[in-house]
C-alpha cells in the first residue's frame, strides 16, 4: 500500500495494526472504568483492572501465536476441530453455570471456558484450511458438501445451547469464506436473496411489496446472466418466491400473542418497560450524549445505573453518552482502520489459506461490531454479542487477542515462507 | 489450489477484498447516519428523556399545625407514622422478579410469628402497580417500628418496597374535647368534587369535624417540592439545587380558647355513659373555655391503620347514643325553665312586669286556662317575678306570658342569642334554635295540620316548645349577666406560625345587641342570684363559696314517662361576669339536682376553689 515506514510491506510486523489494537484496548478499559467506577471495591476486583489482566494475558497468547508456523497450524486443524466439537457436546450436557437461562460455560476452577468462543477459532481454522484446498463453485455442487458438513455440526450444537448470535457468527464466517474461495459477487447476492425475500415480504406495505418485486427481478436477471445449472436456477426462484409468500402466510397462521412476541423482538420499543427497556435506555443514553457528549464520568444514565449490562453488551451506549457523536465516530474510524489493516494483510501474499484466515478473522470482528452497535442504537433486535475490545468479558477478550495474533501470524509467517 | 493462474486469482482476490471493505464502509456510514440522527436531530427529546429518568419531583408535605389550649398546653400534635409501600418503578420488571418479591413479602412474619401481609390485599396492591407508576402504593399502613425494622432487614430481597414516613395526628388527651378538636382522615371522593376542596388532591389528609375541619386551610400550610436525582432503582442519589425547589411552609398553630384544666374538670364531671353536654364561655368576649359532649369519641382511631380504623368507626357510627354528634352545638333541646329568664326579661323590658307585680292567681299547683288545666311542679303561692324565678313557678309565667305576648318574648330572646340564626361559632355543625310565634308555628306545622292557639303561649312562656342548643343557653345567661352585647362564641384565640409569631388574632365581634334596661338587668340578676343563694332556690346545689353565682335551672319535658332533660345555666360572678356555664344532661331528671353539681365543679375549678371534706 502506502510507502511510509510505518506501513512498509516488507516489515514482518504490521505496527500500525498493533497500534490500532492498543488504542482500542485503552478505550475499552477507560469505558469499562467509567461504566463501573461507582462500585466500591478494592482495585484488583474492579472490572477495569480485570479487563487489563485479560488483555495482558491475551497479548501474551497472541505473541505466542505469531510464532506458530503455517504448516503446524494446518496440522492442528483436525485435532482443534474435534476438540471444539467435544467441548460443545460437553457444555450441552454438563453446563457449569446457567447465565440468562443458557448454559454456555464449563467451569474449570481457575477460569470459565466458553466452548463456543473456542469453536469460533477452531471453525475458522478448519473451514479456511478446507476451502484453501477445495475452492467452491455453484457449477460443482459437490464442492459444497464437505464445507456444509463442517459448518452444520458446530452450528447446530451452538444453536442448541441456545446461542443464536454466536451461531450467526458461523454463518457469517462461512459466507465470507465462500466469497474468497471462488464464488462471485452475483453468487453472493443469489445466496443472500432468500433472506432478503423474507425481510421484504414481512411487512405488507406497498413499498415493501415493490422492493420485493425488484428483488425478484434482480434474482431473475442474475440467474440469466450466470447461466447456472437448471436445477439451481429453479431452486433459487422457487426458494425466493416461497420465502416471500410463506413468511406472510406463516405470519398469519401465528397466534396473536406469538405475533406480539415476534414484534417485541423486532421492535423492542413497543414494550418500553419490559423487553424494550434496555433498548430504550440505551437510545436515551446515546441520544442524550449529543454531538460532544456529557464528558468522561458524567454519564447520568450510566452513573445512575439506568443502563442495563452497561459494561458488557451496552458499552457502546456508555461511549455515546459520555463522548457523543464525536466519540462514536472516532471509535468507528478506529474500527474501520483496524479492519482495513487486517484485510490488507492478505494482499501481501497469494496463499489462499492466509487470505481465508485473515478475511475470516476480520469477518468475526466485523460481525460483532455491526450487530452490537446496531443493537444499541435500535436498528437490530437485542442479542448478546459483545463489542470487540470495548466490552468487558474475559473469554471474548481472549478470542479477540487470539484473532489479532492469527492476523499478525499470517503476516509474520507469510514473510518467512 | 486455485485453478486459474496465480496472478489472475490474486487480482481477483484483491478485487474481492476491495468489495468487502466497500461494504464495510457503507455499513459504517449507515451506523453513523443513525448515530447522527439520534445525537443531533433527536438530541432534545433524548436529552429530556434522560433528565426525566434522572430527576424526580418529590412533594414535601408541610407539617400540620398544632392546637394549643389558652395556656400553651398542646392539645393536638403530630406523630410520625410509617407506611410500607410499593414503588412501581422500582419493582423488578420481569414477572418472575415480581413474584419473588410477592412471595418474600408473604412469608415475612412479625415477632409473634404472624404474617404481616395478607395475600389478598397484597395481590391487589401488586395489580395496582401496573397502572399507578408515579406514586407509592401502600401495603401496610401505620406500621410499628418493629415491623419497619423487619422490612428493613429483608430489604435485599424486596426491591421496590419502601418505607415512607408520614405525619399523622396525635391527640395526647384521647377523648378530651374530641368534638371540638375533630379529627383528620383521607379526603373522600365526595369531598374532592366539592368546590371548596379544589386545591386538594387524592390521598391528602384533611380535617374532618371540629377545629381540624374549620381551620384546615390554616393547619395545612403549603406543600413544598424538591427535585431529586434518582438511579434506576429509584433510590435518591442527591437533591438537585435548582429553581424548582421550594421548601414546605409548615401550617399555622392554633392557640385555642380552651382551658385545659377546666376542660379536664368538665370531662370528669360528666360520665361517659351519660348523654349530655356542657359549654363554658367567657361572656365578655365569647371565648369558649370548655365544651363537652358526651358520649365522646377518641379521635386517635382515625389515624390508625385501616382495619382498626374501620372497626372503631363502625363502633362509633352504629352506637345508638350517637357519640359523633357534638351535642353542645348540634344538640337541640327545649330550653325549659331557663327560658323563664327571657319571659321575665321581656316582661320587665316592656313594662308588663315590675319588681313588685303580683298576679291575681296564686300558684296552687296549676292553672286553669279555658278547658285546660296546666300544672305547676309545686304549690308556690303568690309570687313576684324574682321569687317566681327562684322557685321556677310555672303559674306565674303562664299569666305573664299571656300578658306579654310571644312576639315580644321572642324579640327579647333573640337579642340575647336565641333564635333561628346560628351564633357562628368557628366549628362546623352548629344548629340553629327556634322561637315559635303564631306565624312560624303555623308555617312549620302546616303539614301536620296544627294551628296556632293562644293556649300554646302557656307552654312557650315556660320554655316548652322552643328549640335551643346548649351553646345558645350559655350565651344567653352570659349576655344577660353582662348586658354588654352578645359576642360571637369562638375557639380561635390566635394563629401562630412555626416560629411562634402571631399571624392572626381573633377580634371579639358583637353578633346580637344583647342590651336591656338597667332596671331589667338589676332585677334579673337579683333573680338569678336568689336561685342559687337564697333559701328554697332551685339551684342551691350550684353554690360556690365566696363567689356570687347566678343561675337558672330547667327540667325539659320531651317524652311522656321519661325523665326530664336536666338544664343548668349559671354565670359568675354576678357583679362582674367572667364565666357562663350551661349544662344539659339528657333524660337525667331535675336540673338543679343533676346538672347543678356538674356546673358547680366547673365553677369551683375556674375560681380555684376546693371542697373541704
Amino acid at each position: 500500500m502506502s510507502s511510509g515506514r510505518f506501513l512498509d510491506k516488507s516489515l514482518k510486523v504490521d505496527w500500525f495494526f498493533l497500534f490500532l489494537t492498543l488504542c482500542l484496548m485503552v478505550c475499552g478499559v477507560l469505558l469499562v472504568y467509567s461504566a463501573t467506577n461507582n462500585e466500591k471495591v478494592v482495585f484488583y476486583e474492579t472490572f477495569w483492572f480485570r479487563q487489563i489482566i485479560y488483555f495482558v494475558c491475551g497479548s501474551a497468547i497472541a505473541a505466542g501465536i505469531v510464532f506458530l508456523r503455517l504448516d503446524w497450524l494446518k496440522r492442528m486443524v483436525v485435532p482443534m476441530y474435534v476438540a471444539a466439537l467435544i467441548l460443545l457436546v460437553v457444555v450441552l450436557f454438563f453446563a457449569g453455570d446457567v447465565v440468562k437461562g443458557a448454559g454456555r460455560w464449563i467451569d474449570l476452577g481457575i477460569f470459565k471456558l466458553q466452548p463456543s468462543e473456542f469453536a469460533k477459532i477452531a471453525y475458522l481454522l478448519t473451514i479456511s484450511y478446507w476451502l484453501s484446498r477445495h475452492p467452491v463453485s455453484l457449477f460443482k455442487l459437490k464442492s459444497f458438501v464437505v464445507p456444509m458438513l463442517l459448518f452444520i455440526v458446530p452450528f447446530a450444537l451452538v444453536l442448541k445451547q441456545p446461542d443464536l448470535s454466536t451461531a450467526l457468527v458461523f454463518i457469517a464466517v462461512t459466507y465470507v469464506g465462500f466469497f474468497f474461495a471462488g464464488l462471485t459477487l452475483t453468487d453472493m447476492f443469489l445466496l443472500a436473496s432468500p433472506l432478503l425475500s423474507v425481510l421484504f415480504s414481512h411487512s405488507q406495505t406497498t413499498m415493501f411489496q415493490v422492493l420485493w418485486g425488484l428483488l425478484i427481478c434482480a434474482v431473475v436477471f442474475s440467474l440469466v446472466r450466470r447461466r447456472l445449472p437448471k436445477i439451481l436456477t429453479v431452486l433459487f426462484l422457487v426458494v425466493n418466491i416461497f420465502a416471500g409468500y410463506a413468511s406472510s402466510m406463516a405470519w398469519n397462521m401465528l397466534q396473536p400473542h406469538q405475533q406480539k412476541r415476534v414484534n417485541t423482538f423486532l421492535d423492542p420499543m413497543s414494550d418500553p418497560l419490559g423487553d424494550g427497556y434496555q433498548v430504550l435506555q440505551s437510545l436515551t443514553a446515546i441520544g442524550s450524549g449529543g454531538l460532544k457528549g456529557k464528558g468522561f464520568g458524567h454519564g447520568t444514565q450510566t452513573n445512575l445505573a439506568f443502563l442495563p449490562e452497561e459494561h458488557t453488551d451496552f458499552i457502546f451506549s456508555v461511549l455515546g453518552e459520555q463522548f457523543g457523536f464525536m466519540g462514536c465516530a472516532v471509535i468507528l474510524v478506529l474500527y474501520f482502520l483496524f479492519l482495513w489493516r487486517a484485510t490488507s494483510t492478505c494482499k501481501l501474499f497469494s496463499d489462499p489459506f492466509i487470505t481465508l484466515i485473515t478475511m475470516g478473522a476480520s469477518t468475526i470482528f466485523l460481525f460483532h461490531i455491526l450487530v452490537n452497535i446496531a443493537m444499541t442504537i435500535g436498528l437490530m433486535p437485542v442479542t448478546g454479542l459483545p463489542l470487540p475490545f470495548l466490552s468487558y468479558g474475559g473469554s471474548f477478550a481472549l478470542t479477540c487477542m487470539v484473532l489479532v495474533g492469527a492476523i499478525l501470524c499470517m503476516r509474520f509467517q507469510g514473510h518467512r515462507q | 489450489m486455485f485453478n486459474k493462474s496465480d496472478n489472475e486469482s490474486v487480482q481477483n482476490r484483491n478485487w474481492n477484498v476491495l468489495v468487502y471493505m466497500t461494504a464495510v464502509f457503507v455499513l459504517f456510514v449507515i451506523l453513523l447516519f443513525r448515530l447522527y440522527s439520534l445525537q443531533h436531530t433527536h438530541y432534545d427529546e433524548n436529552f429530556q428523556r434522560s433528565e426525566n429518568n434522572r430527576l424526580r419531583r418529590v412533594e414535601l408535605v408541610a407539617e400540620r399545625g398544632f392546637i394549643y389550649d389558652r395556656n400553651g398546653e398542646v392539645l393536638v400534635r403530630n406523630r410520625p407514622s410509617y407506611q410500607i409501600a410499593l414503588q412501581a418503578l422500582n419493582l423488578p420488571r420481569k414477572k418472575a422478579g415480581r413474584d419473588s418479591v410477592f412471595n418474600a413479602l408473604l412469608h415475612i412474619v412479625d415477632k409473634d410469628g404472624k404474617r404481616m401481609f395478607d395475600s389478598l390485599s397484597l395481590d391487589t396492591a401488586f395489580q395496582r402497580t401496573r397502572w399507578i407508576k408515579n406514586r407509592p402504593i401502600r401495603i401496610l399502613e401505620d406500621a410499628s417500628p418493629e415491623q419497619v425494622s423487619i422490612i428493613e432487614e429483608h430489604s435485599e430481597k424486596l426491591p421496590g418496597v419502601v418505607t415512607l414516613i408520614e405525619s399523622r395526628r396525635a391527640y395526647p388527651y384521647g377523648t378530651l374535647a374530641s368534638h371540638v378538636l375533630g379529627y383528620t382522615s383521607e379526603i373522600s371522593e365526595e369531598q374532592l368534587k366539592l368546590p371548596e376542596y379544589e386545591n386538594y388532591s387524592q390521598g391528602d389528609r384533611i380535617g374532618q369535624k371540629g377545629l381540624e375541619q374549620f381551620y384546615d386551610q390554616e393547619f395545612r400550610g403549603t406543600n413544598g417540592v424538591k427535585v431529586v436525582e434518582v438511579n434506576a432503582s429509584g433510590r435518591e442519589i442527591s437533591q438537585v439545587k435548582g429553581v424548582d425547589s421550594k421548601a414546605p411552609i409548615p401550617g399555622l398553630h392554633l392557640v385555642s380558647t380552651i382551658d385545659l384544666k377546666l376542660q379536664k374538670v368538665a370531662e370528669e364531671a360528666i360520665p361517659d355513659t351519660a348523654r349530655g353536654a356542657l359549654v363554658a364561655i367567657d361572656p365578655r368576649n365569647g371565648e369558649i373555655l370548655a365544651m363537652v359532649s358526651s358520649p365522646r369519641l377518641d379521635p386517635n382511631i382515625f389515624s390508625l391503620k385501616k382495619r382498626e380504623r374501620n372497626k372503631g368507626w363502625a363502633q362509633v357510627a352504629l352506637d345508638s347514643l350517637r357519640p359523633l354528634t357534638n351535642r353542645a352545638i348540634s344538640g337541640t333541646y327545649p330550653p325549659a325553665s331557663v327560658f323563664k329568664l327571657v319571659t321575665a326579661g321581656a316582661g320587665l323590658e316592656y313594662g308588663v312586669l315590675s319588681e313588685f307585680k303580683h298576679y291575681p292567681k296564686s300558684c296552687t299547683g296549676g292553672f286553669q286556662y279555658g278547658a285546660r288545666y296546666q300544672k305547676c311542679w309545686g304549690s308556690h303561692g303568690n309570687l313576684n317575678v324574682v321569687n317566681a324565678i327562684r322557685l321556677s313557678c310555672d303559674v306565674f309565667f303562664y299569666q305573664a306570658g299571656l300578658d306579654i305576648d310571644m312576639t315580644r318574648i321572642n324579640e327579647f330572646g333573640r337579642r340575647f342569642g336565641l333564635g333561628e340564626k346560628p351564633l357562628g361559632v368557628d366549628i362546623p355543625g352548629e344548629k340553629a334554635g327556634w322561637l315559635p310565634d303564631s306565624v312560624s308555628f303555623n308555617l312549620r306545622n302546616k303539614r301536620l295540620g296544627w294551628r296556632w292557639a293562644r293556649g300554646l303561649i302557656l307552654n312557650l312562656s315556660i320554655g316548652q316548645g322552643q328549640i335551643v342548643t346548649p351553646l345558645q343557653q350559655a350565651v344567653l345567661v352570659g349576655s344577660l349577666a353582662t348586658n354588654k352585647g352578645v359576642y360571637r362564641p369562638h375557639f380561635m384565640k390566635e394563629l401562630r406560625d412555626s416560629e411562634g409569631n402571631v399571624v392572626r388574632k381573633y377580634e371579639p365581634e358583637i353578633v346580637r345587641s344583647g342590651k336591656m334596661k338597667e332596671s331589667t338587668h338589676r332585677i334579673l340578676m337579683a333573680a338569678m342570684d336568689s336561685v342559687v343563694n337564697h333559701p328554697g332556690g332551685t339551684g342551691k346545689r350550684g353554690r360556690v363559696p365566696d363567689i356570687r353565682v347566678g343561675a337558672k335551672t330547667g327540667s325539659g319535658e320531651w317524652k311522656k314517662g321519661e325523665k326530664t332533660h336536666a338544664w343548668y345555666a349559671a354565670v359568675a360572678p354576678l357583679d362582674n361576669p367572667e364565666i357562663a356555664v350551661a349544662v344539659i344532661m339528657e333524660a337525667a331528671g331535675g336540673g338543679g339536682a343533676v346538672s347543678g353539681p356538674i356546673a358547680r365543679k366547673v365553677l369551683m375549678a375556674y375560681f380555684g376553689k376546693e371542697d373541704k371534706k
